[in-house]
């Protein structure tokens, strides 16, 4: 079995009275593609949120490749080598493309302000390192054509890939990707689900956050089913779509799910 | 120990002036969202309204109290009109540099209309002293302690009690539920801010006549102290604001009484500081507004 | 209609960039010749020293957004340190302005402290309680700063056995100080310590999650940032040959921010831009500060409302504001707020 790369023990969220996130357990294996799915408000987005070190659990414990992390703040988690992507895109809207996913190499570059004044030698082998990694970077998210224009001015699809783009430039271990696909067309969805394999081919582990269930049951090799914040399913695919509590999360008790009632 | 007793009723009056100032400052930020530099010059406005009806008609309180109101209620519409209305869906820095503007602007016309130099109050009502367990409290103490508490409750019973209140209060939550629910927000924001300005400048009133002078440059601190005691209460916390307005008060005349007068506003510097480190968030938890 | 012509200066520049500064070096050094008036040149050096001021103010405020709005604070540390260590101590010059940049960026980096994990505003508040504070402390303290009478006879720099005295002279002691500013500056921002600031302007959350330390990027932004204002503060001292705290009001922190809020925010070029104009009001209005203020007021609220970004700043930042044009952003309020 592979290595366990990301794991949540017992993760609790309470915003007050509200427990957003209860008692939920979980682990991502190295290579896996993994999604974790639940109806709107099911608390998927909180569970990410915790794993990149914006809440602070309540209670539980998050393991990243066997470090705990529950007290890190996000930026030193990404330095651990977690990137992320959010559900209502997080770009910079002002900057170019180019100029966006030149931040995302921050934590692989060194230069201090004494290395930027004089020009010394770790100031120009980063500047050409991170504007040769962005161009290929570009190349590869298929955004060539975007390399100048503002990042504002992009169709919704189209900045969902330069958000993940500027991800990839931190060469993360794991990239967890906030619904991906909303506000897609069929089109665009289905080239992204390729773009998703294509990366995990290239050896990324990813988790994704969705509610669209084609779309993650075609893409996902495990699952994890949210709903009020508690975990209700875990496995393949195929183990989800079939249990009960899945279905009726989703479809309701009784009537057309299953069909045995009807 | 009588002199320390002394003090810390001085330190109770003048909270409780500074206690109406952040009550004023707490109410218009929790329901315009937006913190604003002007509460300072809002307060001197007040003051200055004040001495003119002293001045010109009679040396009424009462007279006094409406007159500072109503100045610095015409003065939040201005303040409305020019630095937030158009604001609402800005950048948050845009508004609050317009308040800086705004503030410069009143502050220096000020000292070119009423001129640049300090002027003696009028005194509404004759100085006396009361003994009270061998302190002396002086009878504008005892009256600035009274209005200042009538105020609060009139303004908590307006809050709690008429349409008027639940309607600011519905807009200091969320103002595009309120818009939803049939509130006219714009102008329900506006009413909130002139009645945090209306007290602001009653409290200019009460400082003037509390210090017998007023100057135009008088607001720039008073607006900072408004400001560090809302931050006890997470700046929209009408309650903590008013306690953070007495503990800076407090504080500021015990300081004074082991240190000297001339370092009388750092009390309240340090005090901002300490609770930034101890409570950032106030010692409640936030409720409305997105300051 | 600004920010085209704007942008085509900038494209004309950018062709040419070499030949443009080195004519332009060129001009800026031959100006005391061309103009040996000495009111004159005394303009011209308080142009090139608040340029300088109010560009370390928009390191902080423009380039990673923080919201700095007592920089007189920081601008009379540089000069006390400067004034003591040359009258009492009788330091040279030149070691006691960098000794007034160095402590002047360690206070900057205590004042930052306190507010770094919370929202902007606080960062403003308690920057403009600095600023009250330290001017309290200048003047009360009678025995290290000399109290209401402040510091006198704040002798003049030398270089090489002569003697710095005069606008002339000290033009250039200006000019190389801003230029060294913006060289220096212009480098930092063109590599990852700039564009890690650039981008918690633009977006805190999504810098952080990329791996931006955002706290320690704002204190050393600030620290930066505090650094020049002491430097100026510093070459200001001897120049004026006398410092007293009356001279680092509020109303001087707001004259500094009024210069970078006019002139532009978050480019190099905005800051002169905005001392340049602010010092010609001055000068105009020069024996009425009020109306010269109440200018400086409505000029900001001005920009506010039409231009946020200011003049030549940054139109492509968030300085700007998010939507560009005024009318959509009205009607977007009235269509979410109703007008009921």
């Amino acid at each position: 079995m592979a290595e366990i790369i990301l794991e949540a023990k017992g993760v609790s969220k309470h915003f007050g009275g509200l427990k957003a996130v209860e008692n939920v357990d979980m682990e991502i294996y190295r290579g896996d593609i993994f999604g974790i799915i639940g109806p709107n408000g099911a608390g998927k987005t909180t569970f990410f949120n915790i794993c990149s070190g914006i809440y602070e659990p309540t209670y539980g414990e998050i393991l990243f490749k066997g470090e705990p992390i529950r007290n890190l703040n996000p930026e030193q988690i990404a330095r651990k080598g977690m990137a992320r992507t959010f559900q209502n895109i997080q770009l910079f809207k002002n900057m170019t493309v180019f100029e966006n996913v030149r931040i995302g190499f921050h934590i692989r570059t060194k230069t201090r302000m004494f290395d930027a004044i004089f020009k010394n030698k770790t100031y120009q082998s980063d500047e050409e390192f991170v504007n040769e990694e962005s161009m290929k970077i570009i190349d590869k998210v298929g955004l060539s054509a975007y390399k100048n224009t503002m990042a504002g001015n992009l169709a919704y699809g189209i900045q969902r890939r330069v958000e993940i783009a500027r991800a990839l430039a931190l060469n993360p271990d794991i990239l967890l990707l906030d619904e991906p696909a909303a506000g897609m067309n069929p089109i665009e969805t289905n080239n992204l689900k390729e773009f998703i394999i294509k990366l995990n081919a290239e050896g990324y582990t990813i988790a994704v956050i969705e509610h669209d269930m084609k779309f993650i049951m075609s893409l996902t090799n495990r699952l994890l089913v949210l709903n009020f914040g508690e975990k209700i399913s875990e496995g393949t695919p195929e183990i989800v779509k079939n249990d009960q509590n899945v279905i009726e999360a989703y479809f309701g008790k009784g009537k057309i799910a299953g069909g045995e009632n009807s | 120990m009588d002199y320390y007793l002394m003090q810390l009723v001085n330190g109770l009056s003048q909270g409780a002036i500074y206690a109406l100032m952040a009550i004023g400052y707490a109410t218009i930020v929790g329901v315009v969202g937006m913190v604003t530099f002007t509460h300072g010059e809002v307060i001197m406005i007040g003051a200055y309204a004040a001495f003119y009806a002293f001045s010109f008609f009679a040396e009424n309180l009462f007279l006094g109290i409406i007159t500072s109101f109503a100045a610095s209620w015409l003065l939040g519409i201005v303040i409305y009109k020019v630095c937030y209305e158009r604001f609402f869906d800005s950048p948050r820095h845009i508004p609050l540099i317009c308040t800086i503007g705004f503030s410069m602007l009143i502050k220096n016309l000020a000292q070119i209309v009423f001129g640049p130099n300090m002027k003696a109050m009028p005194q509404p009502i004759d100085l006396g002293f009361i003994n009270v367990l061998g302190v002396r409290i002086n009878t504008i103490q005892i009256l600035i302690i009274v209005i200042v508490i009538s105020l609060s409750t009139i303004l908590y019973i307006v809050n709690s009690k008429t349409r008027w209140g639940i309607q600011l209060r519905a807009v200091s939550q969320d103002k595009k539920a309120s818009a939803l629910m049939g509130i006219n927000v714009q102008r329900t924001t506006m009413i909130g801010n002139c009645i945090g300005c209306g007290l602001g400048g009653v409290a200019g009133m009460l400082l003037a006549i509390y210090y017998q002078s007023i100057l135009p440059t008088m607001g720039g601190v008073l607006g900072l102290k408004s400001f560090i005691s809302s931050v006890l209460g997470g700046l929209t916390n009408i309650p903590a604001a008013a306690l953070g307005g007495i503990l800076i008060g407090v504080t500021e005349n015990l300081g004074t009484a082991f240190l000297s007068n001339s370092y009388r506003d750092v009390f309240a510097f340090v005090f901002l500081v300490l609770v930034l480190i101890i409570k950032p968030e106030g010692i409640s938890k936030k409720v409305g507004g997105r300051p | 209609m600004i920010s085209n012509t704007f942008e085509n200066v900038k494209k004309i520049y950018k062709k040419h960039a070499k030949i443009i500064n080195i004519v332009l070096i060129i001009l800026l050094l031959i100006i005391p010749r061309l103009m040996p008036n000495s009111y004159l040149m005394g303009i011209v050096c308080r142009i090139l020293m608040y340029a300088t001021l109010a560009g370390s103010l928009n390191i902080i405020n423009g380039y990673s957004g923080q919201f700095n709005i007592g920089h007189a604070g920081f601008f009379l540390i540089g000069a006390y340190t400067e004034a003591i260590l040359a009258t009492t101590y009788g330091w040279s010059f030149w070691p006691a302005m960098i000794i007034a940049g160095i402590v002047t960026s360690i206070v900057g980096f205590l004042v930052s402290l306190p507010t770094l994990r919370l929202r902007g505003i606080y960062l403003a508040i308690v920057t403009l309680g600095f600023s009250e504070i330290i001017r309290i402390i200048a003047l009360n303290w009678t025995d290290v700063t000399g109290g209401p009478m402040g510091i006198k006879g704040i002798p003049s720099p030398e270089l090489f056995g002569f003697r710095i005295s005069g606008p002339v002279d000290y033009y250039y002691i200006f000019l190389i100080v801003g230029i060294l500013f913006l060289f220096i500056t212009n480098r930092i921002l063109k590599s990852r310590v700039g564009r890690s600031w650039i981008s918690i302007r633009e977006d805190e959350l999504a810098a952080k999650s990329l791996g931006v330390e955002a706290n320690r990027a704002k204190s050393a932004n600030f620290m930066y940032g505090a650094f020049w204002a002491g430097i100026v503060g510093a070459t200001y001292a001897p120049y004026y040959k006398f410092i007293a705290s009356d001279m680092f009001t509020l109303d001087e922190g707001f004259n500094i921010l009024a210069m970078v809020i006019i002139g532009g925010q978050g480019t190099l070029i905005g800051p002169f831009v905005g001392a340049s104009i602010a010092t010609l009001i001055s000068e105009v209005f020069r024996f009425a500060s009020q109306y010269r203020m109440v200018i400086y007021a409505i000029l900001i609220i001005v920009m506010m409302w039409w231009r946020p970004q200011g003049l030549v700043g940054a139109y492509d930042s968030i300085l700007a504001g998010d939507d560009k044009s005024l009318k959509k952003r009205k009607k977007s309020i009235t269509q979410k707020v109703g007008d009921n």
